[in-house]
């Protein structure tokens, strides 16, 4: 081979890889998603977690019920239908003629297999969390009938049942894996160290999805993810950060299940005292703070969202006060509790767009009422400490930067962790309160919603154990050939079947 | 200070000076580099009296004011950031921090490296040996991974970053120290000293350390630039100083995200950055070539450099 | 010269198993990272049950005993978060940041010695001025922002290149060139310098009187001598550019082994992180002896 022909591939491989005006994929029904992080794994039991749902959930897996986005009710999915026979037993029906991606048939004896596999405690499984310390165990009947037992009445075992994604009799129950085999009409291609591709399943109960295959890759900068798909490199992303939601066209804000608070940890001077706390919710210039996360935030009252079971719409969130809140501080001042003391607030670093620059503020207006209070920043790890029991010996009076996402329907999923006395996030201990709250969960139907607003207006008014800030908004930016919106759900799942294309 | 004073007066002293004077003046970049700088430290110590709070109180109908606006106060000439501060009052007293950590830091990894490094040179013990490996393995590890672990365990508090920044940067000032020793010690001066019976301390403090000093003053210099660098770096990461503090490198790092919509929130502190760390850089290089007799002339002839 | 290597190999492999206990005993003085691992609101039990699964129960020198027993049966162990073995993850990922350090690498030691050179044949001429001050502002400006700078500029504003990911040629461009800057601006300075000596030596006096081209005498004779001082530097500044790719990896998601060490130490994937060290520390090691065997190779006077 001569000199110059050598030169010459050289030259047309050059040319050939750097054709690249070619991303967009316009034509295709292949789709790019671009997510915030890398997904961990794909354990189907890790569903939970927002990196790994997003891709899991509706897609490669399904649950016997899925909850719907606007009343927070189960709705049929590989179940078509279930009864409560006694206080502690529900009987589903399993929908017939659905396969796994493997060819093998669904059956009431593959999903007991599935609980199995979740609650055996062979492995770890994240998706158990939801389940607190409640144990079930799965009978089959016949081919299509469970019957799944609950170790105590439980009103929303259909509800619960949404988090068990079902799996094939085939994947190994003591080890997590990462090539899930679900229902689902997308199967798994491939996963590497940069993307995950899901191709459409044909062999799939329900309708056939429009979009053939689904790409997903991941990009910590907001700012690059939104660029991403302005410029047609990918065709969608979640959670944006405000600043760059700028194309109202391409841009959709959707109220994403979070509530963010601050924890008050009631149990050290001088927030033992309930003037304290009040005057640390009234002395925020909420209206100033807002300006952070935009108009599109509502202000909250209680730590769930609305249309979740159990949300009080008439609860009244925080005014703020200032001169209300230094007089609730004098007033505590002159009766002995020691308000100079200093106050620690725990910040958590990329906790929520703007998460710190919130926390800075909020310091400078407590600071401003007239309490000694310093911000402390700290990663995920260190802060974790101080959020879950048991807490730290040594760690004076604090308040905690939190966030608490209920996207399952029911208040069941925030009001324990919260407010009862053994709950892993609990400041509050009030033997009265544990006993109100264990009534609720054993109530259904019209009452348990009632009971839930109770607590809720109690914890807002009496007992002031948080500072409510907002429930949340998300910002994703949707590409302009695809027809889809976001919903409450979109931080747990992006449902690849509901995406249509334009045109 | 009065001894230092006396000494630039006496006139030998002085026609150094000068020579460095007339030198500077020979090179307007670097003229330019020790302006900047002047100016600098003046503004950082005598700046955050004058601004008082301004720096951290909260404006939070101001978010992100663009700059070049005269219908604020002058101080929002630069713009203000994401809590409507202005940048101007905070530029001026993340100034502190920012020199203040990169100095300490570059102070301690000198003087921890220096004094290693004469040991590791002079003696021929044991100990020289493991100074060295030590020096091996931190010089070959990638040192914001270092610093990364190190900050995650300790917890980012400025004095652990002051800490780790110098702990990287120690082995250069090691590792510069001793080659110089190793070169110095076999000099005349020094066998004539041992041979008057000077103990190796006294050699290594009198004698040897005086001439090693000039050398790492201009690394110094130029760490100094690194070491405000990767304390940014750090901030990008997240375990940079943590607010309510704030450095410049904080400052562009927390910006990032709104460079597409308010650009001016890391500009100016990265222009900053880029112009302290660039001064510095280009004062070094003008101190490499001063120091060089063989390229000193061209700072000094007062024709153009011939082809 | 092989026992030279012999006792260099023996230094380092010091050098990495003292690295990796220092790492070892860093990471676990933060406590059981059991919790980051399980969702926010799993109960005190499931954290109890991971940690005895995972072993982190246990007193941190029997742990260590463990891991160096592992180690000894070239078992690197599992990572907990990505449910397979460290060592093939870290395996996977060193190949790219090999590629994008050696291509940045090569482009910043081209470009500064041509650039270099060219200054240094004329200095304080206005192509000196020019180099010395857009090298110097490179290496001056924090890298995580000329990147972000980058792709808003190149990828949003004009459309040129794409925003991050790896795939085509177009990829390559932006990653490389932040890398690059930081080296490319340190190494100018050296060529220039170690030029300027070189052209003002006697023999390059003797080259000229004998009537030589000026481009034989810089790139025939200067050059060659001063190269020796580019390669100590350039070997000093992989560490360094390991740094820079992690930066860079994090902007440009690069899937290298610097962006997969950041998230494992964030989220204390603790085989991880020892995996990834014990390759890169050994990587770093194996090119360092392999620039003193180049020394060697340049300079017939160097003999081991």
């Amino acid at each position: 081979m001569g000199k110059t022909s050598r030169i010459t591939i050289f030259a047309t491989a050059l040319m050939a890889s750097t054709t690249w005006a070619v991303y967009a994929q316009d034509a295709s029904k292949a789709i790019k998603i671009v997510l915030p992080e890398q997904p961990a794994n794909l354990e189907p039991c890790g569903t939970i977690i927002t990196n790994v749902g997003q891709i899991l959930s509706q897609n490669v897996t399904e649950a016997l019920t899925v909850i719907d986005a606007k009343t927070g009710l189960p709705q049929p999915k590989l179940a078509t239908e279930w009864t409560r026979v006694d206080d502690t037993t529900w009987r589903f029906k399993i929908r017939p003629g659905v396969k796994f991606q493997n060819g093998k048939d669904l059956t009431a004896e593959a999903v007991a297999f599935s609980i199995k596999r979740m609650t055996g405690g062979t492995m770890t499984c994240n998706n158990m969390a939801k389940f607190g310390d409640r144990k079930i165990e799965a009978t089959p009947v016949d081919a299509l009938t469970l019957d799944i037992k609950s170790d105590r009445p439980e009103p929303i075992m259909p509800t619960l049942l949404s988090v068990v994604m079902v799996v094939s009799p085939d994947t190994p129950v003591d080890k997590p894996v990462n090539d899930p085999v679900g229902t689902g009409p997308f199967k798994l291609a491939s996963f590497d160290t940069q993307s995950v591709a899901l191709e459409r399943f044909d062999g799939y109960w329900g309708a056939k999805p429009v979009i053939e295959k689904a790409n997903y890759v991941w990009r910590s900068e907001s700012s690059i993810r939104a660029a991403m798909v302005e410029t047609g490199e990918a065709d969608l992303t979640p959670s944006i950060a405000i600043q760059d939601a700028t194309n109202s066209e391409t841009d959709f804000a959707y109220l994403n299940s979070e509530t963010t608070a601050i924890r008050i940890d009631m149990s050290k001077p001088p927030l033992n005292d309930l003037r304290i706390r009040k005057a640390l919710n009234l002395a925020i210039d909420w209206e100033g703070l807002t300006q952070l996360f935009g108009d599109d935030v509502k202000r909250a009252s209680q730590m769930a969202v609305p249309g979740i079971n159990g949300h009080d719409e008439t609860l009244k969130p925080w005014e703020s006060d200032p001169a209300q809140a230094a007089a609730l501080v004098a007033e505590a001042k002159a009766a002995g509790v020691p308000v100079d003391s200093e106050i620690t607030l725990i910040g958590r670093n990329g906790i929520y767009p703007n998460g710190g620059e919130a926390m800075e503020a909020m310091v400078a207006m407590w600071r401003e009422a007239g309490l000694n209070v310093k911000l402390t920043m700290l990663d995920v790890a260190d802060w974790i400490r101080y959020l879950q029991k048991p807490y730290p010996e040594e760690r004076g009076a604090t308040l905690l930067q939190m966030q608490h996402d209920n996207n399952k329907g029911d208040a069941a999923f925030t009001i324990p962790i919260f407010y009862r006395s053994t709950g892993q996030y609990a400041t509050v201990s009030d033997p009265a309160l544990d006993k109100e709250i264990d009534t609720a969960l054993a109530t259904s139907g019209e009452d348990r919603a009632k009971d839930f607003k109770m607590i809720f207006a109690k914890a807002r008014n009496d007992v002031v154990a948080d500072i409510p800030m907002y429930h949340m908004i998300g910002y994703t930016r949707v590409g302009k050939r695809l027809d889809w919106h976001p919903d409450i759900t979109t931080n747990s799942e992006i449902p690849l079947a509901n995406i249509q294309l334009k045109n | 200070m009065t001894a230092l004073i006396s000494d630039i007066t006496v006139s030998p002293r002085t026609g150094k000076l000068r020579t460095i004077w007339n030198c500077l003046k020979r090179d307007k970049l670097a003229l330019a580099a020790v302006i900047f700088l002047l100016l600098l430290v003046i503004a950082t110590l005598a700046g955050p009296p004058l601004i008082g709070d301004l720096a951290t109180k909260l404006g939070l109908r101001q978010r992100n004011l663009a700059p070049f606006s005269f219908q604020h106060d002058w101080i929002y000439f630069l713009g203000a950031d994401t809590l409507g501060r202005p940048i101007i009052a905070r530029l001026v007293v993340g100034a502190q921090n920012t020199l203040g950590i990169a100095f300490a830091a570059v102070l301690c990894s000198m003087l921890t490296g220096g004094i290693l490094g004469l040991i590791a040179g002079y003696s021929e013990r044991w100990y020289s040996q493991i100074i060295q490996r030590l020096a091996d393995v931190v010089m070959s590890f990638p040192s914001l991974l270092l610093a990364l672990i190190v900050l995650y365990t300790l917890g980012p508090s400025i004095t652990n970053l002051v800490i780790v920044l110098a702990f990287t940067r120690m082995p250069i000032y090691l590792r510069t120290t001793r080659a110089e020793v190793l070169e110095l010690r076999e000099r005349m001066f020094v066998s004539a000293a041992i041979s008057m019976g000077a103990s190796p301390l006294r050699i290594v403090v009198r004698h040897i350390a005086p001439l090693v000093l000039p050398t790492l003053l201009t690394i110094a210099a130029l760490d100094f630039a690194t070491v405000i660098l990767a304390e940014s770096s750090l901030s990008f990461l997240g375990l940079g100083i943590q607010p309510p503090d704030f450095t410049w490198g904080a400052m562009v790092a927390n910006g990032r995200g709104y460079l597409a919509n308010a650009w001016w929130i890391s500009f100016w502190p990265g222009l900053v950055i880029l112009l302290t760390t660039l001064s510095l850089n280009l004062l070094s290089s003008w101190a490499r070539t001063f120091a060089d007799p063989q390229q000193r002339w061209r700072l000094q002839s007062l024709r153009k450099t011939p082809r | 010269m092989l026992s030279y290597i012999g006792r260099r190999a023996s230094h380092s492999i010091i050098s990495v198993l003292g690295l990796l206990a220092l790492v070892f005993f860093l990471t676990r003085l933060t406590g059981d990272p059991s919790s980051l691992f399980l969702p926010l609101d799993s109960t005190l039990e499931a954290r109890q049950a991971f940690a005895r699964l995972h072993g982190f129960d246990q007193p941190i020198h029997w742990q260590f005993l463990n891991y160096l027993r592992d180690l000894v049966s070239l078992d690197f162990g599992q990572s907990v978060r990505q449910n397979r073995s460290a060592m093939e993850i870290a395996l996977e990922a060193f190949p790219q940041t090999l590629k994008l350090a050696f291509v940045a690498m090569a482009l910043a030691i081209a470009l500064a010695i041509v650039a270099g050179s060219i200054a240094a044949t004329r200095p304080g001429g206005f192509f000196d001025r020019i180099v010395s001050l857009v090298s110097l502002t490179g290496a001056s400006a924090p890298d995580f922002w000329i990147a972000i700078v980058g792709i808003l500029v190149f990828a949003v504003s004009f459309d040129l290149l794409p925003t991050s990911g790896t795939g085509s040629l177009a990829h390559w461009i932006m990653p490389v060139f932040v890398l690059a800057l930081r080296p490319f601006g340190l190494l100018v300075q050296v060529v220039r310098g170690t030029m300027l000596s070189a052209l003002s030596a006697p023999y390059i006096k003797t080259a000229r009187a004998k009537g030589l081209r000026r481009k034989e005498i810089i790139f025939g004779h200067a050059l060659r001598n001063s190269l020796l001082p580019v390669i100590t530097v350039a070997g000093d500044l992989t560490a360094g550019l390991v740094n820079g790719a992690v930066i860079v990896e994090t902007v440009f998601g690069w899937p290298g082994i610097g962006k997969l060490m950041i998230d494992a130490i964030i989220l204390r994937d603790f085989a991880v992180v020892q995996s990834t060290i014990l390759v890169t520390a050994t990587a770093i090691f194996v090119l360092n002896i392999c620039i003193d065997l180049l020394y060697a190779v340049l300079d017939p006077r160097i003999r081991y």
